[in-house]
Formats: C-alpha cells, sequence, structure tokens
C-alpha cells in the first residue's frame, strides 16, 4: 500500500531550534504509513519544490504532508503546486502549520513545541488516511434570463443582458414599464424631466428583439439551480413556463404612507413628497408658502434606516419651487441633511443659495402642524438658534421613507434566499452585494434598499453583468460556484444505504440544499450540489454520520482527535 | 501571556481547539506571526466552520486526552455560510447542557463567536480557559469509561 512522502521545512532556521527537526524527523520515520522524511531548507523556493517533486516521484509515495508555515503563509500555494503532481487532488496533499502555530508561540518550551510538531504532524498524518475528494457536479447552463420588475434597476439589468446577446424575460407585475419613475415629475441632481429620462430605455427595450416582456404577470412558481431554474408565470388565469439560466430581482419598493402623523389626511395642504411629485407631473400649480418635513416614518424605531433619497428629493422640489416663482417662501425641515457625496452636496449648497430655508429640529420635538380644515402653519424648536418659530404654510409636504414590497416575502420563499427585518432583500454576506445565499438569484435597485433611480440603474447593470457569468458559459461547475476565496471543500455527500430521512440536515441547512425525496417507498435525504456551499452543518447533524463531507469526513477528523495528546495511536 | 512554568509540577491543561479557518484560525495565525508566547499544550484543528464540529467530535476529544475543548468561530450575523454558526451556537450551549448533566461540566466547553480573530484576543482567551482549567481535576475515570464504550473503540 502506498504511503506518505513527508516534507519538513526549517524555513531558513526560522523553525528551528525550537523545533528539533531531526529529531523530529526520525519519530515521524516510524509513523504507519510513512514512506520517507525529507528536511528542507524553503519549500516556497521553485527549487526546493522542483527536488521535493522530484523525491515523491522516486519515492513511491501516493500522498504528501508538508510541515511548513501556516496555510495563511506561502505554504498554501505550495500545496495547491504539489497537488498537481497528485493528479490535481488536493485530498492526497496536506499543509500542517508547524511555524505560527508552534515553533513561534512556544519560543520558551523547546521540548513541548517539538512534542506539539509531532502530534499535529501525526493527526494529519491520519487525515491524509481518510481525505477524500467529492466529485464536482456540472450542469448545462441554459443561456436566458428572467428579469423580475421592469423599473430602473431592472430595465438597465435587461438591457445590459440583451445587448450581451443573450434572450431575456422582463417581468412586470404592472401594466408597463417605468417603475417608481412614472410617478415623478423631475430627477435629482439634474432636474431632468423623469419621462425624457425614461424614454431612452423604452425605446431601446421596445427595439430590442431579445427582450420580451411579460407585463401583468407575477411569478408563480420557481424550481432549480444556477444555470437551470424552471419558471411558471401567471398572467391572471395565463400561465407561461420559462426556462432560465439566471434570475435578476428587481422589483423596487413601496411607499408608505403617514398614516396620523402631522395631521395627514385630516387637514387640507398636508401631503407626501409622492403626492407633489404627481401635482407637479400633472401641471396643477403649487401654492406660494411651503414646508417639506423631512424624515417622516424614517430613522424611528420601526424604520431606522434613511431612505437617501428623500433628502435630494425634497431639496430638488424646493429649489425647482423657488426658480418657478423666486417669491416663494419655501422651508425645509431636517433632522439632519443627507446628501452624500460631491454632487449631492453641491446640489444642497446650490438650494441654499437659491433662498431654500433649512431648519434643524430635534427627534423628540417634532413640528406640529395646525390648522383648521387647511394647513395653516407649522411651529418647530430650531435647535440650532435655540428659538421656537412659527411658519405660515399653504401646503406642508411629509418625506416619507421607501418601504420593502409585501411580494417579497413570496419571492424570498419561491427562490430560497434571505430578507432582512424590514422585509428588504438580503445580501449575500461578506463583500457579495448583488449576490444572494443562492447561486444564479442575484438582487439590485431597491428591493435590495431604498436607492434612487441612477443607483438602482447602475446596480441593474452590475447585477446583470453577474448574471453573465453565469450566462456566458456553456457549462457550470458547482465547484465554480463558491464564493470564497480558494474554498476548498467540495459538497456533502449522503450513502443512501444508511440514511434515515429523519431531516435533520434539511432543517440545518442554510442554503436549503438538502431536502427529502421518496427513494423506493421511503424518504432520503439529497443534496443539491449546486446549492450546497459546503459549510458542513449538516454533516454535524446526522445522527447516524450518513451525510459527510468528503474532504473534512468524520473518520478523518476522528482520526486527528485520537492524536492529538499522543495518548492513543491514530487507526 | 502566560508563559509556562517549566519548573510546575502540574502539567499545563490540555486543549482542543476547533477553529473556523475565517475567524478564529486568523487570529491564531496571528498570534504566531506576533510570536506571542503561549503554553505548547493545545492543538489546533481547523474547520471550514464552527457548525461543521460534530458534538460528538467534543466529547471524543475529552476521551482522547483533552482536558478542555475550544469551539471558535465567527461573530453572530457574521458567517461565511449565512446563519450557520447561529446554529451552531445552539448545538453547543445544548452540549454544554449535557456536558453539566453528565458531571464533566460545560467550563471545559469554550465557545467564542467572533471574539478570537485578532491575536492578542485568540492568546487572552486561550490563556483564561487555560487557566480555568488548571485547577479542574482530571477526567481519567469518566475518560476511561468513555474510552471503552464500543462507539469510541
Amino acid at each position: 500500500m502506498p504511503g506518505v512522502m513527508v516534507f519538513l521545512c526549517r524555513c531558513c532556521g526560522r523553525i528551528p531550534p525550537t523545533v528539533d527537526l531531526s529529531a523530529l524527523g526520525e519519530k515521524i520515520d516510524r509513523e504507519e504509513g510513512v514512506v520517507a522524511v525529507e528536511t528542507r531548507d524553503t519549500i516556497c523556493l521553485p527549487e526546493d519544490r522542483a527536488a521535493m517533486l522530484r523525491s515523491f516521484e522516486a519515492g513511491g509515495a501516493d500522498r504528501i504532508l508538508v510541515a511548513a508555515c501556516s496555510p495563511y503563509g506561502k505554504a498554501d500555494d505550495v500545496v495547491a503546486k504539489l497537488s498537481a503532481a497528485c493528479g490535481g487532488d488536493r485530498s492526497r496533499v496536506r499543509l500542517v502549520d508547524i511555524r505560527e502555530g508552534c515553533a513561534w508561540i512556544h519560543r520558551r518550551d523547546p521540548v513541548g513545541a517539538t512534542a506539539k510538531a509531532g502530534d499535529l504532524i501525526g493527526m494529519n498524518l491520519g487525515f491524509l488516511r481518510h481525505g477524500k475528494c467529492s466529485a464536482d457536479a456540472v450542469v448545462a447552463v441554459r443561456p436566458e434570463c428572467m428579469v423580475v420588475g421592469a423599473g430602473s434597476a431592472g430595465m438597465a439589468a435587461a438591457l445590459s443582458i440583451a445587448r450581451a446577446g443573450h434572450r431575456v424575460h422582463l417581468v412586470e407585475r404592472g401594466a408597463g414599464m417605468g417603475g417608481m419613475l412614472k410617478l415623478l415629475s423631475h430627477v435629482y441632481p439634474t432636474d431632468a424631466g423623469a419621462e425624457e429620462k425614461l424614454k431612452p430605455s423604452l425605446q431601446a427595450i421596445s427595439a430590442q428583439p431579445l427582450i420580451t416582456l411579460h407585463a401583468k404577470t407575477r411569478v408563480a412558481a420557481a424550481t432549480g439551480y444556477a444555470g437551470d431554474f424552471k419558471i411558471r408565470l401567471a398572467s391572471g388565469t395565463e400561465e407561461t413556463n420559462l426556462h432560465v439560466g439566471a434570475v435578476i430581482l428587481a422589483t423596487g419598493a413601496g411607499v408608505w404612507l403617514p398614516r396620523g402623523l402631522y395631521r395627514y389626511g385630516e387637514l387640507k395642504g398636508v401631503l407626501t413628497l409622492m403626492e407633489l411629485e404627481r401635482r407637479r407631473k400633472e401641471g396643477e400649480e403649487t401654492p406660494r408658502r411651503s414646508v417639506f418635513i423631512q424624515c417622516v416614518g424614517a430613522r424611528c424605531p420601526e424604520r431606522p434606516y434613511c431612505a437617501t433619497f428623500c433628502c435630494p428629493s425634497s431639496i430638488k422640489n424646493a429649489a425647482l419651487i423657488k426658480k418657478e416663482d423666486p417669491g416663494a417662501e419655501v422651508t425645509i425641515l431636517h433632522r439632519d441633511i443627507m446628501t452624500p457625496g460631491a454632487i449631492l452636496e453641491r446640489y444642497y449648497r446650490s438650494a441654499l443659495e437659491a433662498g431654500v430655508r433649512f431648519i434643524r429640529f430635534a427627534a423628540d420635538a417634532p413640528p406640529v402642524v395646525s390648522g383648521e380644515g387647511k394647513v395653516d402653519s407649522v411651529a418647530v424648536f430650531d435647535t440650532i438658534s435655540g428659538v421656537k418659530r412659527e411658519i405660515a404654510a399653504d401646503q406642508v409636504i411629509l418625506s416619507t421613507p421607501l418601504v420593502a414590497n409585501a411580494d417579497n416575502t413570496k419571492l424570498a420563499e419561491l427562490f430560497h434566499i434571505g430578507i432582512d427585518r424590514y422585509g428588504f432583500f438580503r445580501e449575500d454576506y461578506p463583500l457579495h452585494p448583488l449576490e444572494t445565499r443562492q447561486a444564479g438569484v442575484f438582487i439590485c435597485g431597491s428591493a435590495r434598499w431604498p436607492v434612487a433611480s441612477g443607483d438602482a440603474a447602475a446596480q441593474g447593470e452590475g447585477a446583470a453583468m453577474k448574471a453573465l457569468a453565469i450566462l456566458g458559459r456553456e457549462r457550470l461547475s458547482a465547484r465554480s460556484l463558491s464564493r470564497l476565496p480558494e474554498g476548498k471543500l467540495g459538497h456533502a455527500r449522503i450513502e443512501d444505504a444508511f440514511c434515515s430521512g429523519c431531516g435533520n440536515c434539511v432543517a440545518v441547512c442554510p442554503y436549503e440544499a438538502c431536502a427529502l425525496q421518496k427513494v423506493g417507498g421511503i424518504f432520503v435525504s439529497r443534496v443539491n450540489k449546486m446549492r450546497c456551499r459546503a459549510c458542513g452543518s449538516c454533516t454535524s447533524v446526522c445522527p447516524n454520520g450518513t451525510i459527510q463531507m468528503p474532504e473534512h469526513n468524520a473518520r478523518a477528523v476522528g482520526a486527528m482527535i485520537r492524536r492529538a495528546f499522543s495518548l492513543r495511536e491514530a487507526r | 501571556m502566560n508563559a509556562p512554568e517549566r519548573n510546575d509540577k502540574k502539567p499545563s491543561p490540555r486543549v482542543l481547539v476547533f477553529a473556523c479557518r475565517w475567524c478564529a484560525l486568523v487570529g491564531a495565525d496571528a498570534a504566531g506571526r506576533k510570536k506571542t508566547e503561549l503554553p505548547a499544550s493545545f492543538r489546533v484543528i481547523p474547520v471550514e466552520c464552527a457548525s461543521m464540529v460534530e458534538p460528538d467530535s467534543v466529547l471524543r476529544a475529552l476521551a482522547s486526552g483533552a482536558d478542555g475543548v475550544a469551539v471558535m468561530g465567527c461573530h453572530l450575523g457574521g458567517c461565511r455560510f449565512n446563519d450557520a454558526n447561529h446554529v451552531a451556537v445552539k448545538r453547543m450551549e445544548a452540549l454544554g447542557d449535557l456536558l453539566d448533566t453528565v458531571g464533566i461540566g460545560r467550563r471545559r466547553l469554550l465557545l467564542s463567536f467572533g471574539t478570537a480573530h485578532e491575536g492578542h484576543e485568540f492568546a487572552e482567551i486561550l490563556g483564561n480557559f487555560l487557566q480555568e482549567l488548571g485547577p479542574l481535576p482530571e477526567l481519567t475515570p469518566w475518560r476511561k469509561t468513555l474510552l471503552n464504550l464500543p462507539a469510541f473503540r
């Protein structure tokens, strides 16, 4: 039976003298299954690596153990290169950290450090005996994409994908495209008309033969995984089946109505920002004296978030009112003005110069709107000057935040993705802002967090690029879906013969990769390899060890544990 | 940290550490790079996620000579695998109850989620754990019983 070739690295003398490598080598040489032990100076240098490969090939061993620095050092790269000599099977090469994890932290205890190095190598020899490699799964990619929601984000995503030459199904629950832009009169920071801004996208989409619009349609059912989703759309009683490789959710967000706040719905002239947009779009005359109140229903205990668009949006309307009628009195009552970035900050300054009045109030002393039948004035305590002010007003505009669509919950269930506590889609942690926990399902626009139309479009294009990374391939391998750098594990595997169908793995899997299926009359668990991300949660709850990560199986870990304190021999 | 006293009569307690390679293993590595002094009586098993650690493995480690076991993962809400470590915490707390019930005591099981990401944090947590384990009695009688169970033979 072939055995293990052990290489010890001196690390140019930084591992000895704390760890006595010659004594260690002799001890390791006596271990079961070790073919030979070789001590080298610097395994990270190409010359040494070439020499290691030569002695590995001459030695007749089939596995390699390298005792050197930590996996975060250079040794990991060495292991990757050595595994090529073992037919690319990483389970046959094992790296043991005897530098950071041993020699460097036990410098005052050379005896203990040498014993520990011996144990660590012994543990990993045991691991090598049982370590396996899981086979990769490969699926044929369906080169079509579904985009849900035809607002700024969805349209940008659909256009990007269609321009790259892939068919796009644009699903919209409303009658037509445009999303929230259809409700606005102007967009900040350019002050361009919303319709003008929308027109080029609408024209491009209708001229694009690869985009099919499914209007007044909802997603009814979805199954599958990255590269191969099967979707059922419902439009009234009519049903359509789609077969797509990637899904982009751009469902946007809903407006929140401030019922019961600032006498909204009770006094004439108290309206929301969206109502003001509609009135201005329809060309209704704006009264002379306007007061905007910011953070209505936002940055409060129920919705502690800032919706980001309302400050620039109020500033836009205030400045435009002032521009149309320089005699107008426009006041913005705010808690903090949120205008991040160079452009929006300039936008805020220009509104100040145009004569818009900004008054800051405290969250615990909100303004009071008064009037009878019709709004009359707003009383506010100005925290900057410490004066109570009474502002005469013909209309009061309440800036309310966007809230998550009620549909999100259903879509999240259908696609097995997460939603946060406010109902917005949850991005994949960390640093994958447009991806979700399901590979092949992407999010963009206000469905993931309230954003302005320009940012939504940018996110839509980003999500499209992510989707194209899947759609552009003919075949997709499960391992390539790992979002973690140097992800080493494959995916969980089930031995049918022992699975009792208890469903523990189904309950614990964070990616809903495990599911119970009836095979021959009994339930057994099945792992969807395209969804499995190899966290190993299932392996630790399986009552009979049926489900295992081949790269980190219970036998291998058990061998490590038994050998950890040299009390018992590894088996 | 507490340097090993070589004249100490009682050897330093043996600790097996299961370290998530996204958090605690980074801490362990940083402790190494800073050359922090630690007793040579602990061994680290790197795992992909703390949720991968079977309760069985903890018992097995105690049966195989460890005086204590540490399970270290990412902070809650910061797991690389969605919510996997939330489940791991619950599972390990339940194991703590079990250890209390059978008389081993949950003091021998150290849970750290997101508290050992830095080198000095790892060294401090481990140092404190070793100190806490120091006065505890040997596990021998119990260990012998367990080792003779068919599952562990």
